[in-house]
């Protein structure tokens, strides 16, 4: 055997080892940061969300105030979402300040994956000017900070309802649906976008129905507050699947996700309402000629509800520091004063167009959105400040730890009763069990 | 033989239309701005042709135009490296499975094979612990390394099938010259081998090409960010804009075409080389 | 067993036969006639290989957008052109109300993505076979079909085996096409959409390891299958 036939079985030797590698765990590693966690000037901290960054001028100015320079990196939603469990879960750094959405927040404060905020900031002094606060807290910690105040709304495309003689918009679902069928009646063959697909939206969708048809769907301690016929939950789904089935949704619509029912149905004029809507979308979709074919048309409706307006269900995104952080208390730093009201109402346009961040909702502090309010600089913006006050997190005490496997038990058996295969009081008894389950701990 | 031709034209006309409908659908799509698309009926053709899409994607002064032409030239580069990494290790190791007798080589081949079972979830996890305690995420080594890793079975089994089929008197009369191993494979093997070389080289350019889940964990910035992944970027929380992901996806598939084009030589004469010539 | 207990969970493992019986059927026969096809020298050949290739190279993502808006029942190419020709006569959908539908339809989308390997794999063998064994063929009598049967078929068995490996690994593994198309729904989820939903949604990786090694094995047991049955060494 000489030398050089030896290295063709090194070769064959090591195919098989970088392959076998794939298979192998790896050695755990510690990435931390070592005496430099608490420096907060001369460093430079990575903010990683799914949102644009803001103006260079401001991030420039707060670099000059505070010393702290910000790498901004933009990530799709679901992509982001993948990026930090797997590096939570090799214990791996990633990013000094990163998106903390409502829904995980029992999950985070369970698996210790952010630094507790309370640490940082004034949290009870914050609650008061920031409503959504309290839904980001759970187990005593507050894992993130809400920098923004998107939540759901109705919209209506008024033009639509005007050709059907509709000008009072409806303040009751009995009304809402009224007109729907006038709607129908003058031309519109399906007015209602309610999007059946089994993902997401679909849940969100029904917690906003619940919401105004006055109840929630679990209590403080997880159990299901749906199950009894005439129980909030269970009227919402039995008036979202009849819809379906009385035809003021279109019967395809069993496979529309919520964002391409709001971009083909809504923005194209084939739809004339959605019940729950993202706040924001009348401004940076429907308004938008190169997106959208009824610019001017679509506005918001305050929610309607049993006797009288409903409440809004709040989905704000939040802005939290990973564990693995290299600077914990300057990516502190950062949020404060991307949270702060001055911040924030630049974002949302009280100081022109050079601070504006663009596809900002709302801001989450109430002073903030006072002094945009007073500038009179958003897209329906008067109707958004009144509901905002009055709007509400899904989970006021934050979401539960097992909320992914709840909603995926919403979603797919919603999703099944529109589909056909099995009837709403199935769905809501499949849901009930799932939630029991689940809150009890298995 | 007439009979032949008529099916071989049928056949060609089919691959035609059945890759051309959907790719005819995206380049559509991508010359129509949101507003136009999905309409009832469907635009057959773009209603008011605009290449607006690509300006926002290639040649704009933007975020996002940066962040394209970064990525294309981190996507080309990520996968041209893992290619020719993983072709010149395949080579040595299809050679040795599919010539030479060791103890333990059935064993091995096979666990070779066998990694290829594992689901992508299953190793992303370890793979993101490995590379950050070797320094190597974010680089391009780290995310060669893996496809190299991922790809490396696959290639191997192609030409090991492609070398054991190859008529063993030519290397036995150069080794009785006295070549060496090495020279033999070099001078004699390759040469004859270099349709499965070639395909082998575009399978495991194209697999990179389509690679999401590793390189979006092991990337942080424009430093590494293939395009697949600031594609992905392109869409918004609330909405997808179709018209310029298709777009994106253009682009996607006319740069492997380009490529292909400017190695057309290469690739062509040694795909399609072999002894039907 | 916990994972067995779950609907979720029983559903996408029927699911998921489904779209490797239809996956690999479909991508071998499909790959196996492009091959043959593209076996013998024409003009434009190399053209037509080029075209080919290119649903390999678009991105899932953008993948997914455009068979939603060939697929979908409110605004789709499908309903456009069935009913401009008059063959329905109002739109029709269909994903999510009969299983078998969906799943077939997803998985056109996936064969659609990895034919192009599948006939790479088994062009390259073809292109091994010496000529003059069809030339004798051909003397003692052969037609086409004869010669593609006896000849062809089994000279490039070890391509198809490794064509078919390959279907069985991506059908196996199938998730961004029902995951578009059909959402998380019990008509077409697979066991990799509901590994994902474990590992990445409930955070629970020991559960999600278990599903995965679930899918190891049936790789390995299928491929092993496929092996036995399909492989045949060729030397020519």
């Amino acid at each position: 055997m000489n030398s050089r036939t030896r290295a063709l079985r090194i070769g064959a030797g090591v195919t098989a080892l970088v392959a076998a590698g794939a298979a192998l765990t790896g050695c755990s590693s510690t990435a931390s940061g070592g005496g430099d966690a608490d420096k907060t000037t001369g460093v430079t901290i990575s903010v990683v969300l799914a949102v644009d960054p803001p103006p260079k001028a401001t991030l420039d100015q707060f670099t000059k105030d505070t010393g702290i320079t910000v790498k901004w990196s933009n990530v799709d939603w679901d992509s982001l979402q993948t990026k930090i469990a797997a590096a939570a879960t090799a214990k791996t750094y990633f990013a000094d300040a990163t998106d903390v959405d409502w829904s995980r927040v029992g999950q985070l404060a369970k698996l210790k994956w952010f630094h507790p905020m309370q640490d940082y900031l004034n949290v009870s002094k914050l609650k008061g000017d920031m409503p959504q606060l309290a839904s980001f807290t759970d187990d005593g910690q507050t894992v993130g900070i809400p920098f923004d105040a998107s939540y759901m709304v109705t919209t209506v495309n008024k033009k639509m309802f005007a050709d059907a003689g509709i000008t009072t918009m409806p303040t009751t679902i009995d009304e809402y649906t009224a007109d729907l069928k006038k709607v129908q009646a003058g031309g519109v063959q399906y007015p209602l976008n309610i999007p059946f697909a089994a993902s997401e939206g679909l849940s969100t969708y029904w917690y906003e129905t619940t919401g105004a048809f006055g109840g929630k769907v679990l209590d403080g301690a997880g159990k299901p507050q749906f199950t009894s016929k005439s129980s909030p939950g269970y009227k919402a789904a039995e008036w979202m699947i009849g819809a379906l089935k009385d035809g003021l949704v279109a019967p395809a619509n069993i496979n529309v996700s919520d964002s391409q029912g709001m971009q083909t149905l809504m923005a194209k004029g084939a739809a004339a309402s959605i019940f729950s809507d993202y706040s924001g979308n009348v401004g940076s979709l429907y308004n938008v000629p190169s997106s959208s074919t009824v610019t001017g048309q679509v506005e918001y409706i305050p929610t309607p509800g049993v006797d009288g307006v409903g409440p809004n269900l709040t989905n704000a995104d939040g802005i939290g520091i990973p564990m693995t952080a290299k600077y914990p208390k300057a990516a502190a730093t950062f949020i404060k004063w991307f949270t702060s009201t001055d911040a924030q109402a630049g974002f949302a346009g009280a100081d022109g167009p050079s601070k504006v961040l663009p596809s900002y909702a709302l801001p989450s502090r109430l002073s903030a959105v006072d002094v945009l309010n007073k500038k009179g600089s958003l897209d329906g913006g008067d109707v958004l400040a009144t509901l905002l006050k009055d709007s509400k997190p899904v989970f006021p005490d934050g979401a539960p730890s097992w909320y992914p496997e709840f909603s995926r038990a919403v979603y797919t058996n919603l999703h099944a009763a529109a589909a056909g295969t099995m009837t709403v009081d199935q769905a809501i008894k499949k849901i009930a069990d799932t939630a029991n389950q689940l809150a009890s701990g298995s | 033989m007439r009979r032949t031709h008529w099916g071989r034209w049928i056949g060609v006309a089919f691959i035609l239309l059945w890759t051309l409908i959907p790719i005819y659908w995206t380049i559509n799509t991508s010359l129509q701005t949101d507003a136009q698309v999905t309409s009832r009926p469907a635009n057959y053709l773009p209603p008011t042709p605009t290449l607006q899409n690509y300006a926002a994607l290639l040649t704009a002064d933007t975020d996002t135009a940066q962040a394209m032409r970064a990525s294309i030239m981190n996507i080309v580069i990520e996968c041209l490296a893992a290619t020719i990494v993983t072709v010149l290790l395949s080579t040595l190791a299809a050679y040795a499975f599919a010539r030479m007798r060791f103890r333990g080589r059935q064993v091995l081949f096979y666990a070779v094979l066998a990694t290829m079972a594992f689901p992508a979830y299953t190793t992303l996890i370890p793979i993101y612990k490995i590379m950050s305690w070797l320094g190597l995420v974010n680089t391009y080594t780290g995310i060669v390394l893996v496809y190299v890793s991922g790809f490396l079975p696959l290639a191997t089994w192609i030409l090991y099938n492609y070398m054991s089929s190859l008529p063993r008197s030519i290397e036995e009369a150069a080794t009785v010259d006295g070549a060496s191993r090495l020279k033999v494979l070099w001078h004699v093997v390759v040469p004859l081998a270099r349709p499965g070389i070639v395909s082998t080289a575009i399978i495991t350019f194209l697999f990179a090409w389509g690679q999401f889940l590793f390189p979006l964990v092991l990337s942080s910035d424009l430093s590494t960010e293939p395009l697949t992944v600031a594609i992905a970027a392109l869409q918004g929380r609330h909405t997808v804009p179709f018209s310029l992901m298709s777009a994106a996806g253009v682009l996607a598939i006319a740069i492997p075409a380009v490529i292909a084009l400017l190695l057309n030589r290469y690739i062509v004469s040694g795909l399609l080389a072999g002894s039907v010539k | 067993m916990r994972l067995f207990g779950d609907d979720a969970i029983t559903s996408s493992i029927g699911n998921t036969l489904l779209y490797v019986l239809i996956g690999v059927a479909l991508s071998t026969v499909l790959g196996i006639a492009f091959a043959v096809a593209l076996q013998r020298p024409f003009r434009g050949r190399s053209a037509v290989v080029a075209i080919l290739v290119l649903p390999w190279a678009l991105p899932g993502v953008v993948e997914g957008i455009i068979w939603v808006s060939i697929w979908d029942g409110n605004t789709g190419l499908l309903n456009s052109v069935l009913t401009s020709a008059h063959l329905i006569d109002h739109y029709q959908v269909f994903l999510g109300h009969n299983q078998l539908l969906t799943v077939f339809l997803t998985e056109i989308v996936q064969v659609w993505q990895i034919t192009p390997l599948s006939t790479l794999l088994i062009l390259a063998g073809l292109q091994n076979i010496p000529a003059e064994i069809y030339e004798s063929a051909s003397i003692d009598g052969a037609g086409p079909w004869g010669s593609f049967t006896r000849l062809t078929l089994p000279l490039v068995r070890p391509g198809i085996t490794v064509a078919m490996v390959q279907a069985v690994i991506a059908t196996l593994n199938v998730f961004d096409q029902p995951y578009v198309l059909n959402g998380a729904a019990a008509t077409g989820s697979s066991v990799t959409m509901q590994t994902y939903f474990v590992t990445f949604q409930n955070l629970d990786f020991g559960e999600g390891y278990a599903l995965s090694l679930l899918i190891t094995i049936a790789t390995l047991v299928i491929s092993f299958i496929v092996l036995k049955l399909v492989y045949r060494p060729v030397e020519f």
